[in-house]
């Protein structure tokens, strides 16, 4: 996706150049225009140059589609360190010897500008303001003869831009790209009209590219450095594309694109403070089938932009994810988004632009229609040579999404918070896994995405979303992220534990442990996210959520018969979580000893686990109380009473309550009157992808009919029957082949952890209490676990 | 009390569920992987490893509590609850010890046949915790005690030890544990 933004800003500049050369026909009336006859003439001397000073502004710039139409109000070209300065332009034309027109250019200082985009239909609301300051320094040659001959154009071009700065604003508000630099060479780009499809063909496009800053400020005057950022991002390309460009909407009148692309290499880099985040050996393709732009109106008859999509399909490899210098492994995503049917719904894949965004946040802002289907998805992370893919990654939905640059305040009765705000308003969409491969894309479907809950992701979940998240500019120190966020999920339908929905033989009702009828509301204020020496730092100010869970069920997610309700509280004040990469290194397993022979010794097996993997130490600060809001919390209810459709009503049941769940340091240290509150609960989980001991349970054959006995080794033996064979006594050659799962070496540790009182509570007598409070002091549990998929 | 006479109720069913697995399955004949692929719903994962508690010691660092090989400081965790307001703790105290463990599953299946016709009968989705073979325990240990306050360092603590237990060697630890919903939820 970088490379397409990139693509589209050359495609941008290109534009830029040749508006350019427009612009200065135009501000020379005067001037006589010279043909390739005339410049063929004087080629002998040094050609022609053209110096202006351009200042041009326009109220509004029209697009109309089958009678709608989209407006761009106060468009203006001009000097970016002035409002009433023109930016200099100085052109020189010359003509090559084979005919070609040469040009090169020098382009100082210039913005391009507009205020709003507005749609006809929706008046008062716009979807903001962007302004584009730039430097340009390059060369265009433009030759007759396009790539697929007849009479097309054939172009070279080259560039340099300095002193970039790109933003988007809304009610005063603004996000920009600061200082951004970029070095572009394009050659054999052809143009050809083939049918009624203009044709450009990008053979090889070059260049590299930085912004020295994302920032973020609230005053339109203000665009300083002193203003906080997001960090600085950097990064490099070699790719080829093929685009096509024809007449006709999806309705009416319109555009059709279709668009293909190959990366060859790149890299990115996100550094905060001089610590960088980086993707290396970044190769893919994508394809672009029959995206349609018209304006048009969503679904619910609203006036839009609309961009409908054929299809999309394509491969992205990052050969490494590194942090400071050390790798997280690589990354593989294969994708396709076309029309697919979930739940009985045909979704597909279009964006409607909107004007207006958060209704209270002010007039200006981006509305955003949206609902995609993403057919499928296999999705796999490689470290130290073993790879696991999470296959079958399906995802649908609908609803809008709201984009508003916003500021600290109360408005019109809604908080907002500095910076980027991205809406989610009555978003309905789910997602789902079928199953884990381990070691190549055909090997064996296997349960086992219950791994992911470690992460913090369902294997399946589909939702009703409302809430925002709010990027705000500046870290804990310095660059980086602030997040503050509100969300709220209704009719939750999640997985813990859930088998594949198509084993091979078509879609089946998938069968699990499922968390249902559930609702959440989960606040964060202030987090931050930093990229520091010792890995990516999130840090939460505060952050309390409850998670009521109608009904926890076993076997179908709509009819499973159900343990009862679950709520969860959490409330957490001052918690922070570290990644970095690396895994556990060596490690004894069922042993003690810091070598392989000691451990082997105490009756351990010795890993060496590699330098990849990923490590996560989290210490999460148990707060207190602050009421009934804000507390840590467990309850379950069971035997409730039921409405007149037989569904259960919450509180009418018996009720067990463990209440205020709080982390302490075992006393008040600090004389302040309260009991200290900072080392809370530690843990550090260092995960691996390694081979594993895996043995069989039981004689005879197994679920795919391979013979084994009890307490024999499951060995890989590609290409073999079901992949694997079970050996009574492992050799060494076969200890090399063990199945692939995830390792966990895990510490978590914490001085006190309490429970002031367990209650029952019944619907009628109220609250009994059974445990009139509990204390779990000085714990330290270690654990080496190896988890595997069921096959 | 007859919501916690369901509650009870539910225990005892799992428990029975788990003492039929462990201990009468001399009347059923064992569900086979290859019988169990017959039912629907393979996925779930294959846990091994160890679990360590206050193996070096704890975070903790004062006058009680301290690291191993501090002789005269305890070393282990320790656990203090209450069942009366303003009334003493029953305690847990010094526990630690390591335990290892090969091959406990976790899965939802579909029981629609076995265990001697009555899964016909029952025809229900359970969670399946499949049951490592054996468990090795290694110097676990702990004390049952009586104490007058919550954390050993406050003022006036005084505490009764009662028992204390020590356990090592192999548990055998066969079967499935089958826990599913009943009752009004």
């Amino acid at each position: 996706m970088r490379c397409n933004k990139d693509l589209s800003c050359s495609d941008l500049l290109f534009g830029l150049v040749v508006a350019s050369l427009v612009m200065a026909q135009f501000a020379h009336a005067d001037m006589v225009q010279l043909d390739d006859a005339a410049l063929s003439e004087v080629q002998a001397r040094s050609g022609i140059t053209l110096e202006m000073e351009l200042n041009m502004t326009a109220d509004r710039l029209s697009y109309y589609d089958d009678g709608q139409g989209v407006h761009v109000e106060g468009l203006r070209v001009g000097s970016a360190s002035g409002q009433d300065n023109g930016a200099f332009h100085r052109i020189k034309a010359d003509v090559g010897a084979d005919a070609s027109l040469n040009l090169e250019y020098l382009i100082a200082d210039r913005r391009i500008e507009f205020s709003d985009i507005r749609l006809a239909g929706a008046p008062g609301v716009s979807m903001g303001g962007f302004f584009f300051d730039h430097s340009l320094d390059g060369v265009l040659t433009i030759r007759q003869d396009g790539g697929v001959g007849g009479n097309g154009y054939t172009f070279d071009s080259a560039y340099t831009m300095t002193g970039g700065r790109l933003g988007y604003r809304t009610n005063g508000n603004s996000v920009f790209l600061d200082d951004i630099t970029m070095n572009v060479e394009a050659l054999g780009v052809t143009l050809d009209l083939v049918g009624n499809t203009l044709e450009v063909n990008s053979p090889r496009v070059t260049g590299n590219w930085r912004i020295g800053a994302i920032r973020y400020s609230d005053d339109p005057s203000v665009y300083g450095q002193a203003l906080p950022s997001f960090g600085s991002f950097q990064g490099s390309y070699e790719l080829s594309s093929w685009t096509g460009i024809s007449p006709g909407g999806r309705s009416g009148e319109g555009l059709r694109l279709d668009h293909e692309t190959t990366i060859h290499t790149a890299s990115f880099l996100y550094n905060d403070d001089g610590n960088a985040l980086s993707l290396r050996d970044i190769t893919g393709d994508y394809q672009i089938q029959d995206l349609r732009v018209d304006v048009d109106q969503d679904w619910s008859g609203r006036p839009a932009v609309a961009l409908t999509l054929g299809k999309l399909q394509g491969n992205l490899n990052v050969g490494a994810v590194e942090l400071g210098g050390a790798s997280f492994g690589s990354v593989n995503l294969s994708f396709l988004l076309e029309d697919q049917l979930f739940n009985g719904r045909t979704y597909s894949n279009a964006v409607y632009l909107q004007g207006g965004g958060h209704r209270d946040a002010g007039p200006q802002g981006m509305r955003l229609a949206t609902e995609w289907s993403l057919r499928l998805a296999d999705l796999s992370y490689t470290e130290d040579g073993h790879r696991v893919i999470f296959s079958g990654l399906q995802s649908w939905g609908r609803g809008d999404l709201t984009v508003n640059v916003t500021k600290d305040e109360v408005r019109n009765g809604t908080r907002f918070y500095n910076g980027l705000r991205i809406g989610f308003e009555g978003l309905d969409a789910g997602y789902r896994i079928n199953g884990l491969r381990v070691g190549s894309d055909d090997a064996q479907l296997q349960g086992g995405t219950e791994l992911l809950l470690a992460l913090g992701f369902y294997p399946a979940y589909e939702f009703e979303l409302d809430g925002h998240v709010t990027l705000g500019a500046g870290g804990a120190a310095g660059e980086g992220l602030t997040v503050n966020s509100d969300i709220q999920i209704r009719n939750g339908k999640a997985a813990v534990i859930a088998t594949p929905y198509d084993e091979g033989a078509g879609e089946v009702p998938q069968k699990g442990l499922w968390l249902t009828e559930m609702s959440y509301d989960g606040q964060i204020r202030d987090m931050t996210l930093d990229v520091t020496e010792e890995g990516l730092v999130l840090a939460t100010g505060e952050a309390w959520s409850s998670m009521d869970i109608g009904n926890v069920r076993v076997g179908s997610k709509d009819d499973g018969a159900s343990f009862g309700r679950l709520q969860i509280q959490k409330y957490e004040v001052g918690s922070t979580t570290l990644v970095k990469p690396g895994g556990a290194g060596d490690v004894c397993v069922g042993g003690t000893g810091g070598a392989e022979a000691t451990c082997g010794a105490s009756g351990g097996q010795w890993e060496a686990r590699g330098n990849e993997g990923v490590t996560i130490a989290m210490n999460k600060i148990l707060a207190r109380a602050q009421g009934d809001d804000k507390k840590n919390a467990l309850l379950w209810e069971s035997n409730r009473a039921v409405d007149g459709q037989g569904k259960p009503i919450n509180n009418t049941g018996m009720r067990l309550l463990v209440n205020d769940i709080h982390t302490s340091d075992g006393g008040d240290f600090n004389g302040d009157g309260v009991d200290d509150n900072t080392y809370g609960i530690r843990t550090d989980l260092s995960v691996d992808v390694y081979q594993t001991k895996v043995t069989k349970k039981t004689d005879g054959p197994d679920s795919l009919g391979i013979v084994g006995n009890q307490g024999d080794e499951k060995i890989m033996v590609p290409g073999s029957t079901g992949g694997y064979r079970y050996v009574a006594e492992p050799g060494p050659g076969d200890r090399a082949n063990r199945p692939l799962g995830f390792a966990v070496k895990a510490e978590t540790r914490f001085k006190e952890l309490s429970v002031s009182n367990i209650d029952l509570v019944h619907p009628v007598g109220g609250h009994q209490t059974v445990i009139y409070g509990a204390k779990l002091q000085n714990v330290d549990i270690r654990a080496n676990l190896t988890a595997t998929p069921i096959p | 009390m007859t919501v916690c006479g369901y509650d009870l109720r539910v225990l005892l069913m799992i428990s029975a569920l788990w003492l039929s697995a462990v201990q009468v399955s001399a009347e059923m004949a064992p569900l086979g992987d290859e019988a169990l692929a017959s039912v629907s719903g393979q996925g779930g994962i294959y846990l091994s490893g160890d679990i360590s508690i206050n193996e070096l010691g704890g975070p903790v660092q004062n006058s009680y509590f301290g690291r191993c090989d501090e002789a005269d400081k305890k070393c282990g965790a320790r656990f203090a609850y209450r069942l009366k307001e303003g009334g003493g703790w029953m305690v847990l105290d010094e526990i630690k010890g390591l335990f290892a463990f090969e091959g406990l599953t976790l899965r939802v299946k579909t029981v629609d046949s076995g265990f001697g016709g009555d899964g016909e009968l029952f025809n229900r989705d359970v969670i399946e915790i499949g049951l490592p073979d054996s468990v090795r325990f290694t110097d676990v240990q702990f004390k049952i005690a009586a104490s007058s306050t919550a954390r050993p360092t406050d003022p006036g603590f005084m505490q009764t030890d009662i028992l204390s237990v020590e356990m090592q060697g192999d548990v055998i630890m066969q079967g499935n544990l089958l826990v599913f919903p009943d009752g009004n939820p």
